[in-house]
């Protein structure tokens, strides 16, 4: 059934629409002041425990990768860029130069276009994005830098958490135990 | 110069911190409210005050413009898609969509029955973000600080809808040409449900404290009446045009995607003052929230199929569909990143939270856009400042300008 277009009109105020008015809001104002509703996340004491397939820093697999520079092609932010490099053939023990893929974060928009257009599964996402850079040259990645998940520093001081959807409070931070 | 005093710069006749005045005449002054201003976002709206009484007033857009159309030229028609976004990154689904659905009118390329339903589904939660973010923006114009809070907090639910959805919080990048990029995970529409049935909650609280509230509705009580007439002739859209009594949606008059399978209604308010304009926006995540209970249902009850066109899933190799039976997520092709467009020109619009948003597109063969026009909903209700302001008390500008919700980001492209 399409949609339909629904006439409405402001309700008009009564007598007492003034005192109802201001007697809900004050009630209502009370009752959140007593029974406060807070989800803030009491950053980095606490830390959010990412969901599986959050779009974090990105990692390549080398072994994987098959050098077809698809991913510096999609590259929207051209974060991604493709550098040569000598690789010998373990089988055949010919050394060749090769086109390797490496990551500069400080372009990087974290659309994920690299890790989904990558025909082999040699790149993927790891379920985080804050890791604080001193310098803008320690945020652009070499061939082994690129090979290994960002030092995160977060996780070793605070306390993952998670946001769980309920019906009355919305969002309801719980603390993770027992995983890994 | 020496040493930078606050609101020194330019001239500065009524001795306001921060801000440019000029005296014009007797008892009329000029005052410059931004584009830094914490009230205007990034523009700067002109006003010429004889006492309290605001006589003319003029627009100056363009602070934030990023020359989106021009830059668009220079790149592949898929990156273009994370540029769009940035026009209004809380509205990305939305505002990325009708680009989209345009160059799959060139590819003549259709998306899934799925798809549609999944592009639906992050379109509304997008508009319900949105919306939510608007009234948060103008709880505070007019000193409401928790409806500043309260909308705030509540959008995080949404936010993090579309975060388990897509991956990202805000940039999804979601709707790609063919498809979607993802499926919806386990356990996504219970969460969905739980949202929809803690909104509706929600919006009794905020009836209570801010629509229904005495203070507000004085301040905003035949504040920035658009009569209907006018609202046409200005050409202004959205939620803004339908609180003075217009019906169109482009969700209704030119339906996309599965709109037209769906059962909402188009609230329409005659009043067209600040207040309806109001009632408009809650009345409109009703029907989101609506919109939103139906397309759960719908995935609920049919199974996983494939979500990208089949004209670029037929030839996806064994791995691809290993990942998307077990995550979910499509891989795109990897001619997507050189694919050329065939000639041609495309029109495509779709309703954004803001209004009306559309897109000429015209290529000539190559693997770039060789036009993109967007005309942007915020563009197009920037104009209601020049004509609706005079007449009104400086306090009044506030409360329309939080009412006609505009977003200089999107309107400066």
């Amino acid at each position: 059934m399409p949609p339909q277009p629904v006439h409405k009109r402001v309700h008009p105020r009564g007598v007492f629409s003034r005192f109802k008015g201001n007697i809900e809001a004050i009630t209502i104002g009370v009752k959140f002041f007593f029974n406060p509703e807070r989800s803030t996340l009491i950053y980095p004491k606490e830390y959010i425990k990412l969901k599986d397939g959050y779009r974090g820093f990105i990692v390549l697999i080398k072994d994987k990768c098959i050098n077809c520079g698809s991913c510096a092609r999609i590259c929207p932010a051209a974060a991604m860029k493709l550098i040569r490099l000598p690789f010998t053939d373990p089988k055949t023990g010919r050394t060749r130069m090769k086109l390797w893929p490496v990551i500069n974060y400080n372009r990087c928009i974290f659309c994920g276009y690299c890790v989904d257009v990558c025909p082999t599964e040699a790149l993927y996402h790891v379920p985080y994005h804050d890791v604080v850079w001193d310098t803008m040259e320690e945020a652009e990645t070499d061939l082994e830098k690129f090979q290994k998940p960002p030092e995160w520093k977060t996780e070793k001081e605070g306390i993952p958490v998670r946001y769980v959807f309920d019906e009355k409070k919305g969002l309801v931070k719980v603390r993770v135990e027992g995983e890994e | 110069m020496s040493g930078f005093v606050r609101g020194s710069v330019g001239y500065n006749d009524l001795g306001l911190p921060g801000m440019w005045t000029r005296r014009i005449g007797k008892d009329v002054y000029e005052v410059f409210i931004g584009p830094q201003h914490p009230g205007s976002g990034h523009t700067r709206i002109i006003i010429w005050v004889d006492g309290d009484i605001i006589v003319d007033s003029e627009i100056d857009m363009g602070y934030v413009h990023r020359t989106m159309e021009k830059l668009s030229e220079g790149r592949q028609w898929i990156k273009a898609i994370p540029l769009f976004e940035r026009m209004a990154i809380h509205d990305a689904c939305n505002v990325t969509l009708p680009y989209v659905r345009a160059v799959e009118k060139l590819l003549d390329v259709e998306p899934p029955e799925r798809a549609s339903y999944l592009r639906v589904l992050l379109c509304e939660i997008n508009r319900i973000a949105a919306f939510l973010y608007g009234f948060g923006i103008f709880g505070v114009f007019l000193g409401h600080s928790t409806m500043y809070m309260w909308p705030f907090g509540d959008r995080e639910v949404w936010v993090e809808l579309a975060e388990w959805l897509t991956g990202a919080r805000l940039t999804h990048t979601y709707p790609v040409f063919g498809g979607v990029r993802r499926d919806v995970p386990a356990g996504f529409t219970d969460a969905l449900r739980k949202a929809i049935r803690y909104m509706r909650r929600r919006l009794e609280d905020y009836r209570k404290i801010f629509v229904d509230n005495p203070v507000i509705r004085s301040r905003l009580e035949g504040v920035g009446v658009i009569p209907k007439k006018i609202a046409v002739e200005l050409g202004i859209t959205g939620p803004n045009l339908r609180a003075s009594g217009v019906e169109y949606d482009v969700r209704m008059n030119h339906p996309y995607e599965v709109y037209d399978r769906l059962d909402f209604e188009i609230p329409v308010f005659e009043e067209g003052d600040a207040y309806a304009r109001v009632l408009q926006r809650v009345e409109e995540i009703k029907q989101s929230l609506r919109i939103l209970e139906q397309v759960a249902d719908w995935l609920d009850k049919h199974e996983k199929t494939p979500i990208m066109a089949e004209k670029f899933w037929k030839t996806a190799p064994p791995l691809y569909k290993k990942v998307f039976q077990e995550q979910g997520r499509v891989k795109l092709p990897a001619t997507f990143a050189i694919m050329k467009v065939p000639a041609g020109k495309a029109y495509e619009r779709g309703e954004t939270a803001r209004g009306e948003i559309s897109y000429y597109v015209e290529s000539n063969g190559a693997n770039k856009p060789y036009r993109v026009r967007i005309h942007s909903p915020s563009a197009r209700n920037a104009i209601v400042f020049k004509y609706i302001l005079p007449g009104h008390r400086v306090m009044d500008l506030p409360a329309i300008y939080g009412s006609i919700d505009y977003f200089p980001p999107e309107a400066d492209r």
